[in-house]
């Protein structure tokens, strides 16, 4: 596929809206969970700060900001600080190769759909995934605490375990996409069919390890508050604390971008081309449809057992993900 | 300036990858060691980079720098940092061996990379494909060129799975017994 050259420049403004759209949708996802968590437990949630507490979000940041960030004595001082940056930066990172729109061309500058489009994608999303843990487990560590030890045990044994059915969860969708581009993936489901028909049982594996792999309830865990006060984050607070929030919710925000990608078209409106220039709308709007099924599961499920969690990790999921991939391996060939 | 850009990088990346392994060896705190080990082993990857192989840069970070890592730091943090207590961490003699096996080495690629440059093979850049590193080109040398390789490596890790699992099992067991 050739594409018009981008200018530098434009590239540079793109990274730039792209972070600070992310980083609003993280702070109205809190909203929104608040919000939602509350009226589906009849409250009201969030409702002081501004119209339908639609403020809370930023009273939160200048709170957590002006707070003392309370410091461990016995921390190891450089990894306590750095990991919660690393968690962050994986995080957000992640967003660059996910493909929101067509690419369109303004005044002769071609701008394009995704931030940086390469032949590796999906592999790199992945990557910075697997290095994302080492926040959770070097903040753990750092802090010198039990309880953050025990939740950074208990997150690195889960993250890597559901990592595993995770990826091959995926291999489905790359065997019939022919590509481990993203951008040619969502291509390929605008010719043929949205993936989640041929791909039902990749789909529901992908989003449960992926509430899994984002430790969101009910496979929250790592940061079970009756067991472990609050996981590998115990010791932090104020904004560094705040930093571990964002990672994860960007983090489900990055999952849930890559649920649409993979097998709800991506930015694709279904049946009518002509609607697809408007390609960031459906891309949002399908994102907020999961993100709130995601919110949705929290307010309704209750949390597994530990052992529970790795049985029906290892025994379920992961069998489910290498028959659907073996499948689908068969059936593409077979078809060919 | 893309020119500067790539060397600008590659010194970045050489000397990170140098420093980290010096951390690795030199570090008192096994957990530190473990945290220099996955730096060097992204250095590596951002040298696989400049090389064009966006494929095997990929798999390094998540394979080595991702999956082994996280193990060997869910095993030090687990075990905690006992150094003192280690007999087998860095006695004299393993030092002496250590430092002539090393030296070894870096004598050999001293004496390789003179030997290339005197027979010229190194003046002038081979030509490579635009297809080249990509993950179908790998795919496909997996599976004719090498594929023998690529299914024995598959065995052996087989073997080494089943070993973990009985191994683990087998130390379940005799916890149970003795309890009983």
């Amino acid at each position: 596929m050739t594409h018009p050259k981008e200018t530098w420049w434009v590239a540079l403004i793109e990274v730039g809206v792209i972070i600070n759209l992310v980083m609003v949708a993280f702070a109205y996802t809190t909203w929104l969970e608040r919000k939602v968590l509350g009226r589906m437990q009849r409250r009201f949630g969030p409702n002081r700060a501004g119209p339908f507490g639609l403020l809370q979000p930023i009273a939160d940041l200048v709170k957590l900001i002006r707070k003392e960030s309370f410091f461990p004595a016995s921390a190891h001082e450089i990894p306590y600080i750095l990991a919660p940056i690393l968690s962050t930066f994986t995080a957000l990172a992640a967003f660059a190769v996910i493909p929101w729109g067509k690419g369109w061309t303004v005044h002769g500058y071609y701008i394009p759909g995704v931030v940086s489009n390469l032949p590796i994608s999906l592999i790199l999303i992945f990557a910075l995934g697997s290095i994302g843990i080492y926040g959770y487990i070097v903040g753990g560590w750092a802090s010198d605490s039990k309880y953050a030890i025990l939740g950074s045990m208990r997150t690195c044994a889960q993250l890597v375990s559901y990592e595993v059915s995770l990826a091959l969860s995926v291999l489905g969708v790359v065997l019939m996409g022919q590509s481990l581009n993203l951008v040619d993936i969502v291509d390929k489901q605008q010719t043929t069919v949205w993936f989640f028909i041929p791909q039902f049982v990749g789909l529901c594996v992908f989003l449960l390890g992926g509430i899994a792999e984002t430790s969101r309830p009910p496979f929250d865990l790592p940061e079970a508050d009756t067991e472990l006060v609050a996981g590998y984050h115990t010791e932090y607070s104020g904004m560094r604390w705040g930093l571990f929030q964002m990672a994860e919710y960007i983090n489900m925000i990055v999952l849930s971008s890559l649920a649409v990608t993979l097998f709800f078209g991506g930015w694709h409106f279904p049946w009518v081309p002509s609607l697809d220039k408007f390609g960031p709308i459906w891309f949002c709007l399908k994102l907020a449809i999961l993100v709130n099924a995601f919110i949705w599961l929290r307010a309704s499920q209750p949390r597994l057992r530990y052992d529970q969690l790795m049985r029906f990790g290892w025994k379920i999921l992961l069998p489910a993900a290498t028959i659907n991939a073996l499948v689908t391996a068969l059936l593409v060939v077979w078809v060919k | 300036m893309s020119n500067i850009l790539v060397w600008a990088v590659w010194i970045f990346a050489a000397f990170a990858c140098i420093a980290s392994a010096v951390g690795v060896v030199t570090f008192r705190n096994p957990f530190y060691s473990a945290l220099a080990l996955i730096g060097n082993l992204a250095a590596l990857a951002v040298l696989y980079l400049l090389l064009g192989g966006e494929f095997v840069a990929a798999g390094q970070v998540l394979v080595y720098g991702g999956a082994v890592m996280v193990m060997f730091l869910f095993v030090i943090a687990y075990l905690g940092d006992k150094t003192d207590e280690a007999p087998w961490a860095g006695g004299p003699s393993w030092q002496i061996v250590g430092a002539v096996l090393a030296a070894a080495a870096v004598g050999t690629e001293v004496i390789v990379a003179i030997g290339s440059t005197a027979s010229g093979s190194l003046s002038h850049s081979a030509p490579i494909a635009r297809s080249f590193g990509s993950p179908e080109q790998i795919g496909r040398l997996f599976l004719t060129n090498h594929l023998i390789a690529f299914e024995v490596t598959s065995i052996v890790l087989l073997v080494a799975a089943v070993g973990g699992v009985v191994l683990g099992s087998h130390a379940r067991v005799t916890e149970d017994d003795a309890r009983a």
